[in-house]
């Protein structure tokens, strides 16, 4: 009615309507994507944000105070807890699981437990950035991809590397005995040493082998003794008679 | 990151994988992501004779991955400077030429 009433009077005058009356439409907000109107069209291209242009691409020249990030609390945390489990742990072996189950993991697990070898699970990003900061920085780049590790106060390296053949997933990439960064041949030889105790022995009876056999010597009848000494001097004979006497003197 | 065409690779076609790398170099980074992607439950579960062996090794060598297919056919990727999108990529095309049978029933 509105649109028959305007046409009537405004022909002459060549003035668009001011009202354009819609018959019917949709509300304002409807399921389906709304054609926008014309005006709103004509205020957003007009209001529309223009960023101001860059001489210099944002990358090209970086700033030169570097923002140093703060740690989250979380990893506060974790940190001290690696920490602690440096300073307590003989051994730290570093195993990659390229996939188990939460059944073969649960089997490992107690398999290891029997030896006393904890499996623990760290944030990879943690981990780097700790060894960073500490004496173990060789061990960084050991971290890297999915890694489990297992930590325990005696190194029982040999039981450990049983429980490892029998799950295939498990890849040993390097261990930390004692603070010293092991490779897995390192580890293979590791096991294959004797005890510190009977390393001690076998040492102490080397050192020992030569006063053992003089004693052992001296104990036995003089006559041998004395035979054995004349044969030496017989064959030191060109070379010293002097000395070779004066023992003789002194064992009779 | 763009995933391969299949999210899961099919190892009809292989008989062993054999990976060689030294974890403390740099450069064994994809190596140890490609033996992730193809030792998981998923992808051995395609063929359970299929062997993936993995061999940790510390004499500053290069990273090599190893694939044998069962017509006898190898292939080997040096991963020393391939990400291990490119070596998954490689492997799979290959794995799916070997294989079209199988793909096809799959696909369809």
């Amino acid at each position: 009615m509105a649109a028959t009433l305007c046409l009537r009077l405004l022909p002459q005058q060549g003035w668009l309507p001011l009202t354009q009356s819609v018959r019917h439409g949709s509300k304002a907000v409807t399921r389906h994507r709304k054609p926008v109107h014309i005006l709103r069209q004509k205020l957003m291209a007009v209001t529309k944000y223009i960023p101001p242009t860059r001489l210099v691409p944002p990358g090209a020249y970086p700033s030169q105070t570097s923002r140093v990030q703060e740690e989250s609390p979380f990893a506060l945390i974790l940190k001290k807890a690696l920490q602690k489990l440096f300073q307590e742990c003989r051994m730290l072996a570093v195993v990659q699981n390229s996939a188990s189950n939460a059944e073969d993991m649960m089997m490992l697990k107690y398999r290891l437990h029997k030896h006393g070898i904890r499996v623990k699970f760290f944030p990879n990003k943690v981990v780097r950035s700790f060894l960073n900061d500490s004496v173990y920085s060789n061990m960084a780049p050991l971290f890297s991809g999915p890694t489990v590790m297992f930590v325990s106060e005696e190194p029982r390296v040999k039981e450990m590397l049983k429980t490892l053949r029998s799950s295939p997933q498990m890849t040993l990439l390097g261990a930390c005995i004692d603070d010293t960064l092991l490779s897995v041949d390192g580890l293979v030889s590791y096991s294959k040493l004797p005890s510190v105790s009977v390393a001690q022995g076998q040492l102490v009876s080397g050192l020992t082998m030569l006063t053992s056999h003089t004693a052992s010597l001296l104990q036995r009848h003089p006559a041998y003794l004395s035979a054995l000494l004349q044969q030496h001097v017989k064959q030191l004979s060109p070379d010293a008679a002097g000395p070779a006497a004066a023992a003789e003197e002194e064992a009779t | 990151m763009a995933a391969p065409s299949k999210a899961t690779v099919v190892l009809k076609a292989v008989k062993k994988i054999t990976l060689r790398f030294c974890p403390f170099e740099s450069n064994a980074q994809s190596t140890r992501e490609f033996l992730c992607m193809v030792g998981s439950e998923k992808v051995r579960a395609t063929n359970m004779n299929c062997e993936v062996i993995s061999m940790v090794k510390h004499d500053k060598s290069e990273p090599v991955v190893d694939i044998t297919y069962v017509d006898g056919e190898r292939l080997v990727m040096k991963g020393a400077n391939l990400s291990s999108r490119e070596m998954l990529s490689s492997f799979q095309s290959r794995c799916i030429a070997k294989d079209p049978q199988a793909k096809a029933a799959a696909k369809k």
